[in-house]
């Protein structure tokens, strides 16, 4: 069978080889990969939304079989006012909820003309970067559960909104820092203007009137500014030096006052300069700062959010018979809660009634469902596959496996933000020596001529300001980041790309990463010796027989649509199933199941073989998938030189044969996170530098544990949220362009730097020296920066593409 | 050159409306998404569903979840 690799059109993920669903677009088929995914475009090609379709820049979420029923499954919450969201007047309420599967402009274009086309939705702001839709609604007039539907609708997964009260309040600190930067900005250019009138009065002659009326209006401006944008480095070196410490905000007030206090006596007794312009900027440039640390800080709470998600929002407890539906937030120890089969378990427990299958990927790497019988214990966060049944919860919700883990994970976060740590002493330093230098300059001149006293501080502390140096950094990475932006690569952590030089080892995580993730068909061989069967009819009957078993393998055949009504007496045994096909007994499974006399030897995921009383008709050869151009990026990364190490939860025999695949030698099979962690840490004591690739949610601690982290295409949202960098293509390849991003970024780096550091270190002594007056700083100062910023810029020149993107929009005429 | 003496107050007064309205914008949330709105010229926002469209999608997620 010659398989074409086809993308999705609307999720933009590899069609199945067997698969021949299709929408119309324009008049044109194009290939989807799944009935979900043909629902979703179908609905939003007939309303007249094409156009998403054209202009989105990322491929869509693809949609699960159980985000169609969502809207059954939210009827319960209408009637629970709580959820409504905060109620405004006349009967209306904001709802905020967080969505899954927003990323980008397009998504919020859809989601908005979706919403307010119905009756009883009146205002939907969607803010991409954070996946929240704030609604306004009138619930009188329509459910909540209508609106959940909506959204699953077109392909969006709406979470219950947990936390609302607290994203308020973080969206609360977020615009006050913004409002201090502007407020901050705005004053710099007026007064950094002022300032250029008076340098060229210095320089040209001014007239004395002029003069002072444009040190008051520089006043006027500077006060507020300080006053407001300044505020909180007065009260953050205020708390350090009430709890007897020197924090990184006392030498900044310390210089800011310095300076403010020295230009209004200046102004006041009307000789010397005003260096009010010194002061707005220096709190310009620092507000900048602190602001990006804030967004920083932030999206890492964003990872508490999304750990919580993994877990339901709500559980069936079992009192006395009776059941009712309880938070599940609100469950204790000894509560009997019911699972049914595809809901996610609420709590850790213990199996008490029934037995069933449990799926915990995410949580232990573990490809397989674990058969669970009474007395067995399950996690929170893993999924019932089989059948219902009934648990005894063991642990109270803050104490589960899923909690605990989301603990690990914010300790390695803690761990990591060291670096950052590092980099302000280094600030604090800096404006320690050049405050040290003013002084000196100061005393200096007190003795010789107290003429030049004031202009030679100045000119020092002008000259030194740290703006080349601190730009330096920022600005090459902000430009490299736009440039892998443009490949589908996201940089969500800006030092990463400093410290990719140094890594030496690079750790996969075998499942999702350097393989597709699922078993595939990859060859379907017929018996030559049985008439009458093509490889469509075959592949058609193992769907039909696969179609209620909940095995990972039945995965291989899920995309087949069939009609569940042409099989009957379906029996699913452990190792294959059986059932009736057009009058037919057929068996499919394993060769030990089916009775074919082989031995098979094969890995991964293995035969299947279809067989009936005559004998054998065809065998399906399965396997994991490697990922593209997995080969070609490994002899990459040997060639630079760095140890290539697997480390999976999965069997010995899945992670041999990737590695034997891949040829990587060193490779450990049955790792749990806490090994993983483990691992990692011994290498780092060992002075290894590792860089970490992984996907699933087990991984998340792990990936923060690492100096450098990545998720690849298809990774759970709370690995995404930990990681450095996030690839959204399916190629192994993007790897090599970011180790090559790196490369080039660093180098602009060294030379911004050794710039600056040379700017600086050759024009300070002429500044205490008093040879350059305090216009001709400023001047330099801008100068260094503007060069720092130019040079930065040639990382962001368009380069053509590594891998051409997954074709997923429209073909425009 | 003394009308600077009048033209740079001026620009101070305009300074102080262009605070206040960035503090308005910013309280209003016109900065919190700064990605989607530029789309909305390019994405036409007249295209609502067609109300067939929104009574058959219901009937259809039925089918879907049997």
């Amino acid at each position: 069978m010659t398989v074409k690799a086809r993308s999705c059109f609307h999720c933009g993920q590899p069609v199945p080889p067997v698969c021949n669903l299709s929408v119309e677009v324009q008049g044109q088929l194009q290939a989807v990969c799944c009935s979900g995914c043909e629902a979703v475009a179908n609905l939003i090609l007939k309303s007249g939304q094409a156009s998403y379709y054209q202009f989105r820049t990322e491929t869509a979420l693809r949609p699960a079989l159980e985000d169609l029923s969502i809207e059954d499954a939210w009827k319960r919450y209408d009637e629970r006012h709580s959820l409504w969201g905060s109620p405004l007047k006349d009967g209306r309420n904001e709802l905020l909820l967080q969505v899954e599967g927003i990323r980008c402009a397009a998504c919020a274009w859809l989601i908005r003309s979706q919403l307010e086309a119905r009756e009883g939705i009146d205002q939907v702001q969607v803010d991409v970067a954070t996946g929240f839709v704030r609604i306004n609604w009138q619930p009188a007039k329509l459910r909540l559960s209508r609106i959940a539907g909506i959204l699953a609708g077109v392909g969006y997964r709406p979470h219950l909104p947990l936390a609302s009260a607290e994203s308020m309040g973080r969206q609360h600190e977020r615009r006050d820092a913004l409002k201090r930067l502007g407020v901050a900005g705005l004053g710099m250019m007026q007064v950094m203007m002022y300032a250029a009138g008076l340098y060229a009065g210095d320089a040209m002659g001014i007239s004395e009137g002029f003069e002072r009326f444009l040190q008051w209006i520089s006043l006027i401006v500077t006060t507020p500014v300080l006053l407001y944008s300044g505020r909180g480095f007065y009260t953050s070196a205020w708390r350090s030096l009430s709890h007897r410490r020197i924090g990184m905000d006392v030498p900044v007030a310390l210089a800011i006052s310095i300076a403010f206090i020295m230009s209004c006596s200046n102004f006041l007794t009307g000789n010397g300069h005003v260096y009010f312009d010194s002061v707005v900027m220096f709190i310009f440039f620092l507000s900048l700062g602190r602001y990006a640390e804030l967004v920083i800080r932030h999206r890492n709470l964003q990872t508490g959010l999304a750990l919580a998600r993994l877990l339901p929002e709500w559980a069936e407890l079992v009192r006395n018979g009776q059941s009712e539906q309880v938070p599940a937030i609100d469950l204790r120890i000894a509560d009997r809660v019911r699972v049914r089969a595809g809901q996610t378990f609420p709590a850790d427990g213990l199996v008490i009634k029934g037995s069933t299958d449990a799926d915990e990927a995410l949580l232990t790497g573990e490809s397989r469902p674990v058969k669970k019988h009474p007395g067995d214990a399950v996690i929170a966060g893993s999924i019932n596959r089989a059948q219902a049944v009934e648990i005894e919860v063991s642990r109270d919700p803050d104490d589960s496996t899923v909690s605990v883990m989301g603990r690990m994970l914010l300790k390695s976060q803690t761990h990591r933000s060291r670096y950052a740590q590092l980099s302000e002493r280094y600030a604090g330093w800096f404006v320690a020596v050049v405050l040290t230098v003013a002084v000196l300059t100061a005393l200096w001149w007190l003795k010789h001529d107290m003429e030049m006293l004031l202009p030679a501080i100045l000119a020092v502390l002008v000259i030194s300001c740290p703006c080349a140096l601190s730009l330096a950094t920022p600005a090459a990475i902000a430009s490299a980041g736009r440039a892998l932006l443009e490949q589908g690569l996201l940089l969500t952590r800006s030092e990463a790309l400093e410290i990719l030089g140094s890594i030496d080892t690079i750790v996969f995580d075998k499942t999702g990463t350097l393989t597709s993730g699922s078993p595939t068909v990859v060859n379907t061989v017929l018996n030559p010796d049985r008439n009458g069967y093509e490889t469509d009819d075959v592949l058609r009957i193992a769907a039909l027989l696969e179609t209620d078993s909940s095995h990972p393998v039945a995965k291989a055949f899920a995309d087949i649509g069939v009609n569940r009504e042409e099989v009957a007496d379906l029996v699913i045994h452990d190792n294959g199933v059986e059932g009736r096909v057009g009058g037919k007994n057929y068996r499919l499974g394993n060769a030990a199941f089916t009775h074919v006399n082989v031995t098979d030897l094969m890995g991964g995921y293995g035969r299947l073989w279809l067989v009936d009383q005559a004998g054998w008709i065809a065998r399906f050869d399965l396997d994991d998938g490697l990922r593209e151009s997995a080969g070609e990026t490994m002899d990459f990364l040997r060639s630079r030189g760095l140890d290539l190490v697997i480390l999976s939860g999965d069997h010995p025999q899945a992670v041999a044969s990737v590695a034997s695949r891949t040829g990587i030698e060193i490779w450990y099979a049955e790792q749990t996170p806490g090994m993983k962690m483990e691992f990692i840490e011994s290498l780092q004591a060992n002075g290894k530098k590792v860089l970490m690739i992984g996907d699933g949610v087990n991984d998340a601690p792990v990936l923060s544990m690492a100096n450098i982290s990545m998720t690849v295409s298809g990774a759970s949202e709370l690995a995404n949220s930990t990681a450095d960098f996030i690839i959204t293509g399916t190629s192994l390849k993007y790897i090599e362009y970011i180790l090559l991003a790196g490369d080039r970024t660093r180098s602009v780096i060294r030379q911004n730097l050794a710039w600056a550091l040379a700017y600086n270190l050759c024009a300070v002594p002429f500044a205490a020296a008093g040879m350059i007056v305090p216009w001709m700083a400023a001047l330099g100062m801008s100068l260094s920066s503007l060069l720092v910023v130019l040079n930065s810029g040639r990382l962001a020149r368009k380069k053509s593409p590594v891998i051409p993107r997954a074709q997923a929009g429209l073909v425009t005429p | 050159m003394s009308m600077l003496y009048v033209l740079i107050p001026l620009a101070v007064v305009l300074l102080a409306i262009a605070v206040f309205a960035l503090l308005w914008a910013i309280k209003h949330g016109q900065f919190d998404d700064l990605e989607t709105h530029g789309w909305s010229v390019v994405l036409d926002d007249d295209q609502k569903p067609p109300p067939a469209v929104v009574d058959a999608r219901s009937d259809a997620e039925e089918k879907e979840v049997r």
